[in-house]
């Protein structure tokens, strides 16, 4: 797969870093149409280059054959952001906690901890033919 | 992202400006400290003011930054940091690791 593919609420891209700023730009599209306040936006962008970055390297590990998908779902209540890649999965019990003192310093592994920290929740499905789909869930303000 | 550089009484301060979530824009940040060191200069103050979001790309390219100079006998401190990378540095407790100022003015001077 070498180039990206937008449809709708859907945006297919490469498995290259590059492509992280395309990414940014759909989803900042997308949302600025709901006038969810600055912060919230924050939360939302940061969240999916995080899962998206996540799917690139460790899911497809930069396969150029791999591609990341991405689909926003609007609701009335809140959004949700499914990023799916095509790579083998993870134990998510073996993922180190950033915030010990012995990881503090490290320059990486602290992406899944900050998302759990924006998002309202994340969901991890890990299809039994392989791939995975992070689900990011934001509920939005002064509605039930 | 954007990155300008200055210096103000001997202290380098990198301006980003942006976002700050990997890829090949990141990278402008990294190679910059980098670079510093290699020059000897090792007292670098990053304004965040004009930085929109980073995610853990950018934390990640900090601490980096921050290593690299203690390793090297310099520092790194952070100035003008927003309110939302202000809440990453909290949640993820480097907080407790950088120092930041509220204005680069005052930043610069605590090297003294």
């Amino acid at each position: 797969m070498k180039k990206v593919i937008r449809k709708n609420n859907q945006i297919i891209i490469p498995s290259s870093q590059i492509y992280l700023a395309r990414v940014d730009s759909f989803v900042e599209g997308k949302l600025k149409k709901l006038k969810l306040d600055k912060n919230q936006l924050a939360d939302l962008a940061i969240s999916v280059t995080e899962a998206v970055n996540n799917a690139i390297v460790h899911g497809n590990k930069k396969d150029p054959e791999k591609k990341v998908t991405l689909r926003l779902i609007c609701e009335k209540s809140c959004i949700c952001i499914e990023v799916e890649d095509e790579g083998k999965g993870f134990d998510l019990n073996s993922l180190p906690c950033p915030i010990t003192e012995e990881n503090l310093l490290k320059e990486v592994g602290r992406g899944i901890f900050i998302v759990r920290s924006l998002m309202d929740k994340v969901d991890f499905i890990f299809k039994p033919d392989g791939g995975t789909i992070v689900r990011l869930t934001k509920y939005l303000k002064n509605k039930e | 992202m954007k990155l300008t550089t200055r210096e103000d009484k001997g202290i380098v301060i990198l301006e980003p400006k942006g976002k700050i979530m990997g890829g090949p824009d990141a990278t402008l940040l990294h190679d910059k400290l980098h670079e510093l060191i290699t020059q000897g200069k090792k007292k670098v103050v990053i304004d965040l003011a004009k930085v929109d979001w980073m995610n853990s790309t950018g934390l990640g390219i900090l601490i980096s930054g921050l290593t690299t100079m203690r390793n090297n006998g310099g520092e790194l401190k952070l100035a003008n940091v927003t309110e939302k990378i202000q809440s990453l540095l909290t949640i993820t407790k480097l907080i407790t690791v950088f120092e930041t100022f509220d204005s680069v003015d005052q930043a610069v001077a605590s090297f003294k």
